[in-house]
């Protein structure tokens, strides 16, 4: 039984190696020109310094305005997704919602959100939006679902409201969970929005994609280096944060 | 106070946790609830605040109906009726202060509520009853900080804080030790004989329900197998409510229950 399905395995595997023509001898010949181009990136070009810093602060926002928005608009989607304070009739349509929207990509919401609004930061802001309040919704709904059910009933039988209930009997229990998981998806946003400026929305990709299709190497270099010391010092700063919340 | 009439409650796939149950409770009684482990005494006590809903029945309490009444109407009769769990259940990461505050949901108006807006009688009134427990210094603790017996304290300042006719309290001192008990249940008889609430509390300890209750009612798979003073309960009697069936039998001998506890 093992054994058939490690053979099965294995076959699928070379299959896809086949199909993707994926090919180490090509690989192989290919390694020079990868020497070459990091060796015309040498040095980089610190005249676009500026530029560069411009870009990567821009980055910077469109993933903080993007997480934060998210992070408030998937509350009330996080509560009604979670099997154990969602109304039955809202928690299955709620819970199909996110998947449905949850399986499309930030970078996939850019290209729409480009064609709808036009070029900039501001479609940026709004695939971070889009995909990130589905995903931290998705999120926190699990965190409510973990919850202890002891609270819940002592704060249901002094009387409280619904509300109430979700504010003094649930909320206290996930708000650090949730807290943390926006820190931690925006340190992913930070990440795909370097990558959003490719397709036109805005920030450091912006930059560095010109770069490379003005050929202008060692400019490229310094967008790459500077988009490295942003995303390692946001999260340095998010994993600080993070380590003091639990 | 509490009017019981048919109490049926099956809870899912198919298991009858309370089979008919009828029980006036009058203002004032100390009623404790025995009964051998899965007799149903939890799951009774919860269908008085509608915490499970019954299957068959009605309840009443204070004068208001808790079976058949709509949302506003349930947290009216909810409110006057104060809950004390085996685990405390208090919210860990509040402070005390708040857990007792949360004892004035029901009062509060609601909306304000929800951005932590308390009008000051009510943050007086919640102090005072922490005061009641001997905890007013631990007022801005958070709540996990507190021992088994502290929590417990501060879980019936919040009961307290509701201003409530009557107080359930499932088991609440069977996470806690001896002494702790006699604290507990001495706090929960002070209550009762001070303020005249009525009180309903399911022990597991026969020594402990002989110290301090008015009256027992003994649980038998989900029926009332037995309803007197606790001068009525006999070798017989207890025989009755635990004995027949395999385990479990009571943990204190009858013959030691007149004892230091009863104060
Ligand atoms: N959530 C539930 N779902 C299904 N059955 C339950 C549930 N809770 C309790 N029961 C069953 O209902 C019956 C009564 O349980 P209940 O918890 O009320 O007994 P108990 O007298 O409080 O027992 P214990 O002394 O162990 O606390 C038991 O047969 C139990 O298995
Ligand atoms: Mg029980």
């Amino acid at each position: 039984m093992k054994r058939a399905a490690l053979f099965v395995a294995l076959l699928v595997l070379a299959w896809v190696a086949w199909d993707t023509g994926a090919d180490p001898v090509r690989l192989a010949r290919g390694l020079p020109w990868i020497a070459d181009f990091v060796r015309r990136m040498v040095p980089p070009d610190l005249a676009v310094l500026p530029a560069a810093c411009k870009g990567a602060l821009l980055t910077v926002e469109i993933a903080l305005l993007g997480t934060a928005v998210a992070a408030v608009l998937a509350l009330p989607l996080g509560f009604l997704s979670a099997r154990n304070v969602a109304p039955t009739p809202i928690f299955y349509p709620a819970r199909a919602v996110l998947n449905l929207f949850r399986s499309v990509d930030t970078l996939v919401y850019a290209l729409i959100f480009v064609a709808a609004v036009g070029l900039g930061p501001f479609p940026g802001v709004l695939a971070v939006i889009a995909y990130t309040t589905t995903s931290l919704a998705k999120l926190y709904s699990e965190a409510i679902e973990g919850i202890e059910p002891g609270p819940v009933d002592a704060i249901t039988a002094t009387g409280a409201t619904r509300l109430q209930i979700l504010r003094f009997g649930v909320l206290p229990q996930v708000l650090p969970l949730f807290l943390s998981y926006v820190l931690y998806r925006l340190e992913t946003n930070i990440r795909a929005a370097t990558v959003l400026g490719f397709v036109g929305a805005g920030g450091i990709g912006f930059y560095l994609q010109t770069y490379l299709r003005m050929i202008d190497y060692p400019a490229a270099s310094t967008a790459l280096l500077v988009t490295i010391v942003m995303v390692m010092v946001v999260d340095a700063l998010s994993s600080r944060l993070r380590a003091r919340l639990v | 106070m509490i009017e019981v009439a048919g109490l049926r409650i099956v809870l899912p796939p198919s298991v009858v946790a309370v089979d008919g149950v009828d029980l006036a409770i009058q203002p004032g009684e100390f009623v404790v609830i025995l009964g051998r482990s899965g007799a149903g005494k939890t799951t009774f006590l919860r269908a008085l605040n509608r915490l499970v809903e019954p299957t068959a029945g009605s309840v009443r309490v204070a004068g208001r109906a808790v079976t058949g009444a709509g949302a506003a109407e349930l947290r009216a009769a909810r409110r006057q009726i104060g809950m004390i769990f085996q685990q405390f259940n208090l919210v860990r990461r509040a402070s005390v202060l708040d857990n007792v505050l949360a004892g004035r949901l029901g009062y509060v108006a609601p909306l304000p509520s929800l951005v932590g807006r308390v009008p000051p009688a009510d943050r007086a009134l919640a102090l005072e009853c922490l005061g009641r427990v001997g905890l007013g210094h631990l007022a801005g603790r958070r709540a996990d900080t507190l021992s088994g017996g502290e929590q417990q304290r501060v879980a019936i300042a919040r009961a307290l804080a509701q201003a409530p006719s009557v107080i359930l309290a499932d088991e609440p001192t069977a996470s806690l030790d001896p002494a702790l008990t006699t604290e507990i249940m001495g706090i929960l008889k002070a209550i009762n004989v001070e303020r005249r609430l009525t009180l309903v509390v399911s022990q597991h300890q026969l020594e402990t329900a002989l110290a301090y209750a008015t009256r027992i009612v003994g649980f038998r798979r989900g029926r009332v197998g037995f309803d007197g003073p606790p001068s009525a309960v006999t070798p017989a009697v207890v025989d009755a409510i635990y004995g027949g069936e395999e385990g479990n039998p009571p943990r204190v001998p009858l013959d030691k229950r007149d004892n230091k506890e009863a104060k």
